[in-house]
């Protein structure tokens, strides 16, 4: 079997497809499970009582905002380096669904702070650093429907992603290199984490369902986006034929 | 199992304020893809009526050239 036929938007057009429901269903099914064991079996937090329970929508979406940014920037590069056309159109379908989990993580963040710090936002280095990552993703929609030539959007926004990705380790360390507001890590990749298993497991259950929800969601969007440009593609031939 | 305090002692609506705001972003993003395929098909409708001759786009049966700009 020859892989690199898939790079091809034209043979992995029906592949996605083919794709897309073996991520949407697991993503429902996890989703489920995980709130099932965020909301029925982890303990009520003796600090923060019941408003803890937003770290299980929280802490994942932050996450994914994150990974996909870096994701959108790794395709976004090799679209540019190696004129790889699925490639750019894989980094413009990821832009939406990753801003839209950044957003989420500000929203979830904010409706967190108001009981346990007494403020829905504080200028702090986590959160501003996160609302930067918004701004990059919204720069990099915004860049791209600007640019009629697709190829050309596809560069400059190439540009922005890979220039972004800076942001990512800043808001990552931002808790240990800066005094903040936000608190520190509560999963290390080295030692113990510091919340309880069942809430740790409902944590990593929801991040799973997000990834599943984002990789079906990112395809369908790819498929809209392989025929939009198709489709420009054939009435450019025609009006030059 | 044990049932979760709906009021969330006391802390209700931030906790469902965000899930309910997370359910609305899913919603409408899969909402708007819906939307997003049902005008591409449409339009390939229309335009595979307007052409006499009924090719369809190349990319439906898999035999496109790659061609790099």
């Amino acid at each position: 079997m020859n892989l690199y036929k898939y790079a091809s938007p034209a043979n992995f057009y029906p592949l996605a497809g083919k794709m897309i429901p073996w991520f949407a269903i697991p993503s429902a099914i996890l989703f489920a499970a995980g709130l099932y064991v965020g909301f029925f079996i982890a303990p009520t937090d003796f600090q923060q009582g019941d408003a803890y329970r937003i770290i299980f929508i929280h802490v994942p979406s932050a996450w994914m905002g994150m990974f996909l940014y870096v994701l959108m920037a790794i395709y976004a590069g090799i679209g540019w380096a190696f004129n790889a056309r699925l490639a750019s159109m894989m980094a413009s379908a990821i832009a939406i669904t990753g801003a839209m989990f950044t957003l989420l993580s500000l929203v979830t963040g904010a409706l967190w702070g108001k009981p346990t710090w007494g403020t829905y936002w504080a200028w702090d280095a986590r959160m501003t650093s996160t609302l930067i990552l918004l701004f990059l993703y919204i720069g990099f929609i915004s860049l791209q429907s600007a640019i009629d030539d697709t190829r050309r959007a596809d560069r400059a926004g190439a540009v922005l992603a890979l220039v972004g990705v800076i942001n990512v380790p800043i808001i990552y360390f931002s808790v240990q290199w800066w005094n903040t507001l936000h608190q520190g890590a509560s999963i290390r990749i080295l030692g113990k984490p510091t919340i309880a298993a069942p809430m740790l497991a409902a944590m990593l259950i929801v991040l799973a369902a997000c990834w599943f929800y984002s990789v079906a969601v990112v395809l369908i969007r790819l498929r809209c986006i392989i025929l939009e440009r198709e489709q420009n593609a054939s009435r450019f031939a025609e009006v030059n034929a | 199992m044990n049932w979760p305090d709906l009021s969330m002692g006391g802390y209700g609506f931030y906790v469902w304020g965000s899930y309910i705001f997370a359910l609305i972003l899913i919603v409408g993003e899969v909402f708007s893809l819906k939307q997003r395929k049902k005008t591409l098909r449409q339009q390939q409708n229309e335009h595979q009526q307007q052409m006499s001759s009924s090719v369809s786009p190349s990319v439906l049966t898999g035999s496109a050239n790659e061609t790099t700009s």
